[in-house]
C-alpha cells in the first residue's frame, strides 16, 4: 500500500509545537510526546529531518531515541526554521493553473477574461498531455480571486467584462543586502526570506549574534498580531497555558509585542475588556488568531501601555482593577574596582528604566520603581562577586535573592574566607 | 496569511526546472540537482516524478515544455507590507538604498507595534553619517573581497592603524551593534564598527595574506533543577547556542553547551543569573569562575 506521507503539510499548526520541542528542548523521546499518536510523531520527524537535514541530531538514552535541532545561531546565515513555513501543501491542480497562469499573464500588459484563460490553458498548454487536466470556470475564478487577495493579480472591469491582468512588478535589485540582514533581525522575517527565495543568489555579508531563531515559527501569529494591531481590532485568541492542558479562548485587544532579545521570548501585552485589565501572554503559546472589531479605543489604550511602559522591567504589569498602579522600589549597590569602568558602562547600558547614581569613585547605586522586581532578580545575579547592599520594598524578593545565595555557597562550597 | 504555497520550496524550484528548460536544459540529472539545491531532503522522489508523469502538468515526458517564459511572480501584497515596514526603520539608512514605490502598501508593522524591551542602550550609532560612511566601504569591500584602511583606540586607550581584508559584518541583536570581522591582520580579528575612525578603502599593493581567525570553542556542562520553571527559561535563553540535552529524572537535566571561548566572561554571567537552579558541573576551569564570583559575593555580606 502506497504511505500516504508527503514533506508537505496543510496546518503549520500541528508542526510547531514539534519544531518547538526538538530545537529548544532536545532531550524529549518518542514517548514523551505522548498526547500525539505514534504515526504523528514518525511523520513530523520524518519532516523536519527531511527540511533540516543537517542540523537535526540524535542521541540515543535509555528511553529510546532523542531527535533534536542543534544550531549554533552565530555560524548560519539563514535561519533554518523558516523552511517549515515553504511546506505548504497544494493539489496538483493548483500548482499546474499556477504556472500556466503566470505563463499566460506574464506581463502586466496581457490581460484575459476567465473564459479566455480557461480557452488558452486548455488548448495551448494541456492538449498536448496523454490526459489533459479538465479546469471548471469556477476552480479558475476561485484561483484568480484567490490571487487578487494576495495582491499578485489585478482585476479590472471594461464594460461588462472583468479582465486579469498580473500586478505590476517590484523592482528590489537594490535591496540584496537589505533582505538579507532585515530577513534576519525584523520582526516576521520569514516574509523577507520568501522574497529572497525569489531572486538570484548574491553575496551575502552578515551573521549573527546573540540570535534567536525559534521565534521564526511564532510567525504566522505574529503576523496576524500585527494586522489586528494596524487594523486596530479586539481578537480571539487561544492561549495555551503551561499549568494547563487545555488552551483558553481570550478576548482581547492586542497593544504591543514586546521582543526578548536575551532570553528568546516574545510576549504580546493585550488588554482584557472583560476585566478591565492588561496582560502579558507568551507569543509563543499563543495559536488561533481571529480578528473581530475595531476598538474605538484601541488610541487610548496603547497610550496607557506607553506611560506604564515606564514602570516595566520586562513585561509584568500589576495594577488593580480601578487601574491604580503597584509599584516596588528596588535598589542595590555594587563596589567596582580601579581597573573595573567596564561594570558602570554595563550599569548604564542595561539600566532599562532605572537610574545609576555614582555614590564615590568605586561604588554606584542602581535603583528603580518597578511593577514587578521579581523581573529584575536574573539580571541582578550578573552583579554577584560586586553586590555590597541591596533593598526591596517586596520584601519576600529579597529575601528570596538572599535564600538563593545561600543555595549557591552551599552548592560550591563556598565558604567565607576571614581577612 | 503567511503559510500558503506560493512562497514553497515546491513552487520555487519548479519555477527554477522550468527556467532551466527554457534555457534548453534537459538532462534529468542537472535538473534533480536543481531539487536538490532548492527543496528538502526527500524532494528528488517527488518533484521530477511529478513533472514527468504528467501529474503536474506542466512539463512533457521529454523533458520540453510548453510554458514560453521564465516564471516569475510579482510581490504578494504581505511582502510589500513587510517591505514598507522594513522601509521606516531607521537602520535602513545604513544601506543608502532608494526603496521601491510600494503603491499603497501599509507597513505590516511600525515602531509603535513592538518593543525590544532588553536590548543595551549603547547600540551604535546608526543614523551618524561617519557610521553610515564606514559601513558602506565596509560592506562594498566584503562583496568586493577587497582590503580597507582605519584607525581605531584598543582596549588599552593606544591608537590603532589597521590594513585588514572585511569578511563579514556580525549583528549582535542584544548589544545592538554591528562587529567587523576581518582575516589578514594579526592584531584585530574582530573590532566594533562604531569604534573605527577614518575608514577607506586600501588601494596599496600589500595583501592582506591569510583566512578569518578561526573560534575557539569550549563547553560547559550543566545541571539544571526544574523549579520555577527554570528548565524552560535555560533552554530558551541558551536556545541559540549547540547544545545537547538529557533528562535524568523528573526534575532534574543535564545539558551541555558548545561557546566560543571569547564569551566566556558573558556566559559566567548568564549562567549564573539562573540562580541556584543552575549548577554547572564542569568544565572545572568554568566552575572556577563561578567559585571566585561566589567567594567575592559571600565575603562582601550583604546588609
Amino acid at each position: 500500500m502506497m504511505s500516504s506521507y508527503s514533506e508537505l503539510i496543510k496546518n503549520f499548526e500541528k508542526i510547531r509545537a514539534y519544531m518547538r520541542d526538538f530545537y529548544v528542548y532536545g532531550f524529549k523521546s518518542r514517548d514523551d510526546f505522548k498526547s500525539k499518536s505514534a504515526r504523528s510523531y514518525d511523520d513530523e520527524r520524518r519532516r523536519i529531518e527531511s527540511w533540516l537535514g543537517d542540523n537535526m541530531s540524535f542521541v540515543r538514552t535509555p528511553e529510546g531515541k532523542n531527535v533534536f535541532i542543534s544550531i549554533d545561531s552565530r555560524t548560519i546565515r539563514h535561519n533554518p526554521l523558516y523552511k517549515a513555513w515553504k511546506a505548504k501543501s497544494f493539489t496538483d491542480g493548483d500548482i499546474t493553473l499556477h504556472f500556466i497562469i503566470f505563463d499566460i499573464l506574464h506581463d502586466p500588459a496581457v490581460k484575459r477574461t476567465v473564459s479566455e484563460l480557461l480557452a488558452e490553458i486548455d488548448e495551448k498548454y494541456l492538449s498536448d498531455f496523454e490526459s489533459p487536466m479538465m479546469f471548471d470556470e469556477s476552480t479558475v475564478r476561485k484561483k484568480l480571486r484567490e490571487y487578487c487577495e494576495a495582491g499578485i493579480i489585478v482585476a479590472e472591469k471594461e464594460g461588462r467584462k472583468a479582465y486579469y491582468r498580473r500586478a505590476d512588478s517590484t523592482d528590489i535589485s537594490d535591496l540584496n543586502d537589505v533582505l538579507h540582514y532585515f530577513s534576519e533581525v525584523a520582526p516576521c522575517g520569514v516574509i523577507g526570506s520568501f522574497i529572497l527565495d525569489k531572486e538570484e543568489s548574491d553575496t551575502d555579508s552578515f551573521t549573527f549574534k546573540h540570535h534567536y531563531i525559534t521565534c521564526a515559527i511564532d510567525s504566522g501569529v505574529l503576523a496576524a498580531l500585527f494586522t489586528a494591531m494596524r487594523e486596530k481590532r479586539a481578537v480571539t485568541i487561544s492561549n495555551m497555558s503551561r499549568l494547563k492542558d487545555l488552551p483558553r479562548l481570550n478576548r482581547i485587544v492586542p497593544l504591543r509585542v514586546f521582543i526578548s532579545v536575551q532570553s528568546g521570548r516574545q510576549h504580546l501585552l493585550a488588554y482584557l475588556p472583560e476585566y478591565n485589565s492588561f496582560h502579558s501572554y507568551r507569543v509563543d503559546y499563543l495559536s488561533n488568531v481571529k480578528l473581530e472589531e475595531p476598538t474605538p479605543r484601541f488610541d487610548e489604550l496603547r497610550a496607557e501601555l506607553d506611560r506604564m511602559q515606564g514602570k516595566m522591567w520586562g513585561v509584568s504589569v500589576k495594577r488593580n482593577k480601578w487601574g491604580v498602579d503597584h509599584l516596588e522600589h528596588v535598589e542595590f549597590t555594587v563596589k567596582v574596582k580601579d581597573n573595573e569602568e567596564y561594570i558602570v558602562g554595563r550599569l548604564e547600558r542595561e539600566k532599562r528604566v532605572g537610574t545609576v547614581e555614582k555614590l564615590d569613585d568605586n561604588t554606584y547605586r542602581f535603583s528603580a520603581d518597578v511593577y514587578d522586581s521579581s523581573e529584575m532578580i536574573p539580571w541582578i545575579r550578573t552583579f554577584i562577586c560586586r553586590i555590597v547592599k541591596m533593598n526591596f520594598s517586596n520584601r519576600s524578593v529579597g529575601n528570596r535573592f538572599k535564600k538563593d545565595l545561600e543555595v549557591m555557597y552551599r552548592m560550591y562550597n563556598v565558604e567565607e574566607v576571614s581577612e | 496569511m503567511i503559510f500558503r504555497e506560493l512562497y514553497s520550496a515546491y513552487y520555487n524550484t519548479v519555477a527554477a526546472i522550468i527556467s532551466s528548460i527554457i534555457d534548453g536544459e534537459h538532462s534529468e540529472k542537472e535538473l534533480q540537482k536543481i531539487v536538490a539545491d532548492r527543496a528538502f531532503g526527500e524532494s528528488v522522489l517527488v518533484i521530477l516524478p511529478s513533472l514527468k508523469t504528467e501529474k503536474w502538468q506542466l512539463v512533457h515526458p521529454d523533458m520540453t515544455t510548453s510554458l514560453e517564459h521564465k516564471p516569475t511572480m510579482p510581490l504578494t501584497t504581505l511582502q510589500k507590507q513587510w517591505l514598507k515596514a522594513i522601509s521606516l526603520d531607521p537602520r535602513v539608512k545604513l544601506f543608502g538604498v532608494k526603496f521601491p514605490d510600494l503603491e499603497e502598501a501599509e507597513p505590516l508593522f511600525t515602531s509603535a507595534d513592538y518593543h525590544v524591551c532588553d536590548k543595551y542602550g549603547d547600540g551604535d550609532p546608526f543614523e551618524d553619517e561617519e557610521y553610515i560612511r564606514h559601513f558602506r566601504i565596509i560592506l562594498e569591500a566584503i562583496r568586493k573581497g577587497s582590503q580597507i584602511k582605519f584607525e581605531m583606540v584598543n582596549r588599552k586607550g593606544n591608537m590603532m592603524f589597521v590594513r585588514c581584508r572585511p569578511v563579514r559584518l556580525e549583528y549582535s541583536e542584544k548589544d545592538d551593534k554591528f562587529r567587523v570581522i576581518t582575516a589578514g591582520c594579526r592584531a584585530v580579528s574582530t573590532v566594533n564598527l562604531a569604534n573605527i575612525r577614518f575608514c577607506a578603502h586600501y588601494t596599496g599593493e600589500r595583501q592582506s595574506v591569510g583566512e578569518e581567525k578561526a573560534v575557539i570553542y569550549d563547553t560547559v556542562t550543566v545541571k539544571i533543577r526544574d523549579e520555577r520553571n527554570a528548565m524552560e527559561r535555560f533552554m530558551l535563553h541558551f536556545a541559540h547556542f549547540e547544545k545537547q540535552a538529557e533528562k535524568l529524572d523528573r526534575k532534574n537535566y543535564f545539558v551541555k553547551i558548545k561557546y566560543a571561548h571569547d564569551d566566556e566572561s558573558e556566559m559566567v554571567i548568564r549562567i549564573l543569573s539562573f540562580g541556584p537552579m543552575v549548577e554547572v558541573t564542569g568544565s572545572e576551569s568554568f566552575k572556577k569562575l563561578i567559585i571566585e564570583k561566589l567567594k567575592e559575593q559571600l565575603n562582601y555580606g550583604l546588609k
